[in-house]
């Protein structure tokens, strides 16, 4: 017992004198750093009216030229409503540590009770000792708690992030697409229409006629097609970037940005990537929270509740007489029957299953990097072949059948055939491209977290293996 | 003229060694080397029985020596590449630097020593074609004698006991070689000194295949060739006739192609007076303007230059005066230019957009594949001849001196003598029916 209230006393100095206070940035200065370190990009809570004047400008600036990807990006990260909501999640959870820093109320009872001329009044102040014992180790986990949520929000953040570099290359390349097939249908209905005259003349039957016909018509429903399908991925990045109304006439650039000279070369990329990884972070953040919720368990194993209370009593006599009485009352409860054992392992095959999803995730981590290099590195040569290899080819093979149109070698028709071969593999190489793009997106979500779903659900899963205990 | 060189060494060591039995080494004449396409003057004789020499068009004859009462030639079987016409070379395999080979010219009654040395990747023979000889000069690699494998010299040795135009080619692997262009004339003179013609033009008909844009032909065509030659070259590549009003003119034409060849000469009657067999009786010619010259034979067509003027002369087998072009092509008559222009420029935007220019040959030069010649071409004084391939023209003047076989330039035409335009044509008769709308060329 005198252990405790040594104890109780030791917390309550110290606990005053670290008083915790409101993080005059709302906790958005980690956010800032960790996007600002892997997108380069500003982030910014959107609390005043200043803000959003400053925001609005920003985003009209980056939307009057064509939308980089990196504009994309930028637009979103002062737009998206959902991160914004992300943000001021993580402004609460600044007030939940600010609460959790301080030292529980003190409760003041004042008892009257009079009858029979008698008065008896007992002032009674009582404060959870306990709760004031073990502040330090409550305000750490909030802490904690705090910069995990902090953490949250800005692996939120590199999730729309990568979300909306994705939707842009998509968007761009199904455009890309677009502009191909209007080319390819142009070329195919001016040999449609030279054909249904070559009929008209005598020179074509009407088996060939319709061959010839037959790639105006498939060229046409595939232009639809991708028509459809540049609307949708437009329409996906509108979503992401939070944009609607005077702003969705932004353009986007005509043609995927030109392949980097050279590929990362990224050796290190499974260190670098547990060491960068977001989710990775958080799940370490929840096993130390855990490991010092733990240790709060462990102290109080055996007091689950101690209530402390100094007690002035003053009992006024019927006959006048005032007695004064002082003292103090305690009252805990004794775990006899499960001994505190219970809640002791519930609290340590918590801390197990953590640990071993964390170790489970680092083992993931490494090995999404080293895919996601490997698949970078791949669509990288891929693309590059295309540039370098088969469109330049197609190029050549162009110009000659031109020449041998020109000099009489081959029909007109023989250079339709050429075009919807030199249109296949362009499409090829937008695709190739559009891969390469893609990939590099998901190199730097593998490296930095905000990965694709099947990442996300899984961090959700380690960051609620410890909820039962401690929320 | 003629570019002399030595025999390279170790093919003329080992050569030598192969024949060394009958002849020494030091006794092999020099193997002369023409470098170039175009026609070369008569090459007189030098020594031996005299007689009249032939012109081979865009060609040359080849030099001989005398070894006691032997006429000896040296043919080198070797890669050549050969200039069908400025702009198109190909890779051929000939003789002595050219293919075809030099003429070889003999006097009835010669007796003639042939060293051939073969300088190509595999063995050869030559066959002396319709020469009557030993059979064991014959040439037929198997048959008649061993093939002569690739380094090594054979020496042919017959006289020459008949007058007229035979051919030479190989009897070994002869559909390649002979694709490849391995072929040569042989003229043999009579013996009487007497001049029979003031010009003797002769060559030899080949046809090859070579994809546009290429250089070797395709040794394995059969029918669809897009070359068709005389002495390897194709029109406007082809030197022309020069030849004197009232000259007594022969040409003698040998057909190593694997189809016929009607041959045409405009302004003029001809004789047929010889084939590959020898001379024909005088009563056996009759007068024509067209030959047919059959698969493998020779035909000597003799005439009178006696009408001035720019005389085509012509195989008359209208895809063989056409160089290179496609044949798996859409009539595109009844489709207009702009029609044509708007499909082309939308398939090739790259390009150059020759739509504009439709289908209208003549002036036009068409950009064409590397190596590539255009496949109707070749300007005259009023405008594009629009002829490729076995086409030239004789060209009757008066006054050209003897062995003068430069080309005179375009004939002068007297005033008023060429056709001309009527200032004001009648109408011509309405016709009715649809016949006529329907056969009516829009362009």
């Amino acid at each position: 017992m005198q252990g405790i209230i040594r104890l109780a006393a030791l917390a309550a100095a110290t606990a005053l004198a670290g008083c915790a206070s409101f993080s005059p940035d709302g906790g958005m200065g980690v956010v800032a750093d960790i996007t600002t370190r892997t997108t380069a990009k500003e982030v910014a809570s959107v609390r005043s009216d200043d803000d959003a004047e400053r925001v609005r400008a920003a985003t009209r600036r980056l939307l009057a030229r064509p939308l980089s990807a990196d504009a994309a990006v930028q637009v979103a990260l002062f737009n998206n409503k959902g991160l914004q909501a992300d943000y001021h999640q993580l402004a609460l959870s600044d007030a939940d540590r600010v609460g959790a820093s301080l030292p529980p109320n003190p409760t003041l009872s004042l008892m009257r009770i009079s009858g029979d001329g008698a008065l008896e009044a007992e002032r009674q102040v009582a404060g959870d000792i306990l709760a004031l014992a073990t502040l330090p180790l409550r305000s750490g986990i909030a802490r904690e708690r705090f910069h995990q949520a902090q953490l949250r929000a800005a692996l939120a953040t590199l999730r729309l992030a990568a979300d909306v570099r994705r939707a842009q290359v998509r968007a761009v390349a199904a455009n890309e697409l677009v502009v191909l097939l209007v080319e390819a249908q142009s070329a195919a209905e001016a040999t449609a229409r030279l054909a249904t005259r070559l009929g008209e003349t005598g020179a074509l039957n009407r088996l060939d006629q319709a061959r010839e016909q037959v790639f105006y018509a498939e060229t046409t429903a595939e232009l639809a097609g991708a028509r459809r399908m540049a609307s949708s991925a437009r329409e996906r990045l509108i979503r992401l970037m939070g944009l609607w109304g005077d702003d969705l006439g932004f353009r986007l650039p005509e043609r995927l940005p030109a392949l980097p000279r050279r590929p990362l070369t990224q050796p290190f990329v499974e260190t670098d990537a547990v060491g960068h990884r977001i989710d990775l972070q958080i799940a370490r953040l929840e096993l130390s929270a855990l490991a010092t919720s733990l240790q709060l368990t462990e102290a109080t194993r055996f007091v689950t509740l101690l209530d402390l209370a100094g007690i002035d009593r003053k009992t006024i006599e019927p006959d006048g007489r005032v007695i004064r009485e002082r003292g103090f009352d305690v009252q805990f409860q004794i775990p006899i029957f499960d001994g505190g054992e219970v809640r002791v392992r519930q609290e340590a095959e918590t801390y197990n299953i953590a640990f071993n999803r964390l170790t489970e995730r680092a083992v993931t981590v490494r090995s999404e990097a080293r895919d996601a290099y490997r698949s970078y590195r791949a669509a990288y040569d891929i693309a590059g072949h295309y540039g370098r290899e088969v469109l330049p080819l197609r190029q050549i093979i162009s110009e000659e059948m031109q020449l041998r149109y020109s000099s009489m070698q081959v029909d007109i028709f023989a250079l339709l055939l050429e075009t919807r071969q030199r249109l296949a593999s362009r499409r090829a190489a937008i695709d190739a491209k559009r891969d390469y793009f893609l990939a590099e997106a998901e190199l730097s979500t593998a490296v930095n977290g905000g990965g694709g779903t099947t990442g996300e659900d899984t961090a959700r899963q380690t960051a609620s293996a410890l909820a039962p205990s401690n929320d | 003229m003629l570019s002399r060189r030595t025999l390279l060494g170790s093919a003329a060591l080992a050569g030598a060694s192969a024949v060394s039995g009958r002849v020494q080494a030091a006794a092999i004449p020099d193997a002369p080397v023409m470098d170039k396409a175009v026609m070369q003057p008569p090459l007189h004789p030098s020594a031996g029985p005299d007689y009249q020499p032939v012109v081979t068009l865009n060609g040359w004859s080849l030099p001989f020596r005398m070894n006691g009462d032997w006429k000896e030639f040296h043919l080198v079987a070797e890669p050549v590449t050969r200039e069908f016409a400025p702009g198109m070379s190909a890779h051929l395999w000939g003789y002595n630097g050219q293919s075809p080979g030099p003429t070889i010219e003999a006097v009835e009654g010669d007796k003639i020593r042939i060293f051939v040395t073969n300088k190509l990747p595999e063995y050869t023979t030559v066959h002396w074609h319709g020469v009557i000889l030993p059979c064991g000069m014959d040439g037929v690699g198997g048959l008649t004698q061993p093939h002569i494998q690739p380094g090594k010299t054979f020496v042919y040795e017959f006289e020459m006991k008949h007058a007229g135009t035979f051919m030479y080619h190989p009897h070994a692997d002869e559909m390649v070689q002979m694709a490849m262009g391995m072929m040569g004339m042989i003229v043999v003179h009579p013996r009487a000194p007497v001049p029979p013609v003031d010009r003797d033009f002769v060559f030899v008909m080949a046809t090859y295949r070579i994809e546009p844009g290429s250089y070797l032909p395709k040794v394995t065509e059969m029918t669809d060739f897009n070359m068709w030659t005389w002495n390897s070259r194709v029109f406007p590549g082809i030197d022309t006739l020069p030849v004197r009003l009232g000259d007594k003119v022969r040409i003698r034409i040998g057909n190593l192609t694997m189809t016929n060849h009607p041959i045409h000469l405009h302004g003029h009657k001809f004789k047929v007076t010889g084939t590959d067999g020898g001379w024909i009786p005088e009563v056996a010619q009759f007068p024509e303007t067209t030959t047919d010259v059959p698969v493998g034979t020779v035909r000597v067509l003799d005439f009178i230059a006696d009408n001035p003027g720019d005389w085509a002369l012509h195989c008359h087998k209208s895809h063989h005066t056409m160089n290179a072009m496609g044949h798996d092509m859409r009539n595109l008559i009844g489709v207009s230019r702009k029609e044509l222009a708007r499909a082309v420029g939308k398939l090739s935007p790259d390009g150059m957009v020759m739509g504009n220019t439709g289908m209208a040959m003549g002036t036009m030069e068409m950009p064409a594949p590397d190596n590539t010649l255009p496949m109707m071409t070749g300007n005259g004084q009023f405008g594009p001849i629009e002829m490729g391939g076995m086409f030239t023209v004789v060209k009757v003047r008066e006054g050209l001196a003897r062995d003068d076989y430069r080309d005179p330039g375009p004939y002068q035409f007297p005033a008023g003598s060429v056709a001309y335009e009527v200032a004001s044509a009648p109408e011509p008769p309405q016709r009715t029916g649809s016949a006529a709308t329907q056969t009516r060329t829009q362009r």
